[in-house]
């Protein structure tokens, strides 16, 4: 095949090629961009202390002191306590540490399962087209609910605590990602390379995985990084109403909701937890879109 | 044709209903893409689809494909009935009979490494696996003259000549039979389009292929086809060995088609048909002959009468044109196209002495 040879590229050439992929990799995109870095960088310190909390928290969250009631930050009758003591005389660094645990690891766990089982459905929907209209009419119903409707109604029937607030976070995630699944995975359906699959041979399984899922997960990810931070808000809601997590667990919804009785006298002790959901949720909808940016290639500069 | 036809399609027809209302969904309509086509393809041979966009030629390619449903008529490949297939049966199928799509940037699936797009058909036809497989891969890259290395990246690294090159040797990885080449270099550059057009011509004959090659550049289709399937809304209106379709077309259509063929000499005396208006809608076909909208020679009986594909009477035409038109014999007809030296021949000419100098 003389006439077809393309020249041959050299291993400089090589190398060059692997240097522009290292360049252009996800990550460092994300880092190019001032605000998504600093996010990044604030929720990998913030995820390390939930994670580490047992082992960094300075006190037993749990431990209350009554002759510390309500201390505020900095005051003289608790120097060790950095951020004060709330109503029982606990210290309000630990219990924001170990709420963040709570709330950071239901908000991730609801978003994996729903946002999972919402693309299941937004990938199947999109894929056999008997299905689009069945399921896509239940994941209608479902929208029409309100969320905070769906955690009363789940509280009443399992009861409160901590694991019907996952379920009921989960199943309040699958709709929109169900929706944005579909959409993306039907601009797949249109592409030739789905029809070159088929006429390749492969099987339904193959092509909804290789084929749809595998060009999909970059905009089904933006999604549930942004969802992840309305599961927060909504659990912490939640939370706040006395739906989910039951006193004493710190979780920061409920933090804040049991401050609230002494914003007059001691506001720390409700607007500590308060700061910590909004810096959480402004963090993860910040690399939400930068996450966007920089997976999709349109918006590439 | 003395040997037994690899393909063999008759009364294939494919109406799509079009559809109105977004829950509770009614049929207004049908579009008649393709309407009662018959043809045969022989082992090693290249027969050229050619018509006009939406005539209903990429529809034909997927139909025999079962990439698309048809509507009626039956598909014959080596013996079996390829509509009648199971889904098993169909993957059988695939490794025999394979295709080439027109554009080289959408059909390569973007999250997959060329290697692994290659190492799908032979997987899942247990063609090849572990080493093998990897030998196998580089073994197709070098058919289509691409380097072993290319295998670990991604299609967007690579030009779109390159591209279509890695969609051949997705075709060739399962030892097809037959090609369905869906216009697999009208996305190409002029320059690129004659590499790619030559590799086909190199690949046909090593591998003893069979292509159906849908086109609607006819100077494409005079280089690389033995015989001319000439397509007007969903139909085929003139089907003819190559030299006499070019030479003599007999269908008004198949003159007109021609015609308008760029001749790259300014002396050149030649007679230019004019067709005035647009295709009808193939929603609502017109009643006898379809092409009679648009007919110079169009009489009552054309308006009425469907004209039957038929050969020529007293063997007017040529061994094996056969043409629907009810006064083929009577349309005389004009000198289109040079004879001698047909330009693309002389295109691809130059470039072999290039690349043989090279």
């Amino acid at each position: 095949m003389t006439d077809t040879a393309l020249p041959l590229q050299s291993q400089a050439d090589q190398r060059a090629i692997a240097a522009i992929r290292r360049k252009n990799a996800v990550w460092r995109r994300i880092l190019r961009d001032p605000p998504a870095a600093i996010a990044a960088l604030f929720l990998v310190v913030l995820v390390g202390a939930a994670i580490l909390a047992p082992w960094i928290a300075p006190f037993d969250p749990y431990a209350s002191n009554m002759r510390l009631r309500l201390c505020p930050i900095g005051g003289a009758r608790c120097p060790d306590f950095l951020l004060g003591a709330d109503n029982q005389g606990r210290d309000m660094l630990s219990r924001i540490l170990f709420g963040l645990r709570a709330t950071l690891g239901i908000g991730i766990i609801a978003v994996v399962v729903g946002g999972g089982l919402g693309a299941l459905i937004g990938l199947s929907a999109a894929y056999f087209r008997r299905l689009d209209q069945p399921l896509m009419r239940l994941v209608d119903v479902l929208l029409s609910f309100p969320s905070i409707l769906f955690g009363l109604a789940i509280a009443a029937v399992m009861g409160t605590g901590l694991f019907s607030l996952v379920v009921a976070l989960s199943i309040a995630s699958v709709p929109s990602i169900a929706r944005i699944a579909r959409g993306a995975a039907q601009s797949i359906m249109q592409q030739e390379y789905m029809e070159a699959g088929r006429a390749v041979g492969l099987g339904d399984g193959a092509l909804i995985w290789r084929y749809l899922a595998l060009n999909c997960w970059p905009t089904i990810l933006i999604y549930m990084t942004l969802q992840l931070g309305q599961a927060i808000l909504l659990g912490a809601a939640l939370s706040f109403l006395g739906l989910g997590a039951q006193p004493p667990t710190a979780e920061l919804g409920s933090m804040a909701a049991d401050g609230r009785k002494f914003l007059s006298i001691a506001p720390h002790v409700s607007t500590l937890p308060c700061a910590a959901i909004f810096l959480v949720v402004l963090a993860f909808n910040v690399l939400g879109d930068a996450l966007r940016d920089a997976l999709d290639p349109k918006l590439r500069q | 044709m003395t040997t037994e036809p690899l393909l063999s399609v008759s009364g294939l027809t494919k109406h799509f209903p079009v559809k109105r209302g977004i829950v509770f969904q009614s049929a207004v309509g049908t579009v008649r893409a393709v309407d009662g086509l018959s043809f045969d393809v022989a082992p090693g041979e290249t027969l050229a689809l050619v018509g006009e966009s939406g005539c209903g030629k990429s529809t034909t390619g997927r139909l025999v494909l079962r990439l698309i449903e048809a509507t009626q008529g039956t598909i014959r490949f080596a013996g079996r009935d390829v509509r009648g297939l199971s889904r098993s049966a169909l993957r059988d199928l695939r490794r025999d009979m394979q295709i080439i799509f027109q554009d080289p940037y959408a059909s390569l699936n973007p999250r997959l490494t060329v290697g692994e797009t290659l190492a799908e058909p032979l997987r899942l036809h247990g063609i090849a696996s572990g080493a093998a497989l990897r030998r196998r891969i580089d073994e197709l890259l070098g058919e289509v003259g691409l380097s072993a290395w290319h295998a670990l990246r991604y299609p967007h690294e690579f030009s779109g000549g390159q591209r279509q090159r890695i969609g051949i040797a997705r075709a060739l990885a399962s030892q097809p039979k037959l090609i369905v080449c869906d216009e697999p270099v009208s996305a190409l550059d002029v320059s690129i389009q004659a590499q790619v057009i030559n590799l086909m011509q190199d690949l046909k004959r090593k591998f003893g292929l069979s292509y159906i090659f849908i086109a609607h550049d006819l100077a494409v289709v005079r280089h690389i086809s033995d015989r001319v399937a000439v397509m007007y809304l969903g139909k085929i209106v003139e089907l003819a060995p190559k030299r006499s379709l070019f030479a003599r077309p007999r269908h008004p259509y198949t003159q007109a088609l021609l015609s308008a063929v760029p001749v790259p000499d300014p002396t050149a005396q030649r007679a230019r048909i004019r067709l005035a208006g647009d295709v009808p809608s193939p929603l609502n076909p017109p009643n006898g002959c379809r092409f009679h909208t648009r007919c110079a020679y169009a009489q009552d009986r054309c308006r009425s009468e469907e004209p039957l594909l038929r050969p020529l009477q007293d063997g007017a035409g040529a061994e094996g044109q056969v043409v629907a038109c009810h006064f083929a014999e009577s349309i005389v007809p004009p000198i289109l196209v040079p004879e001698n030296d047909p330009p693309y021949a002389r295109r691809l000419a130059a470039l072999r002495k290039l690349s043989a100098a090279a």
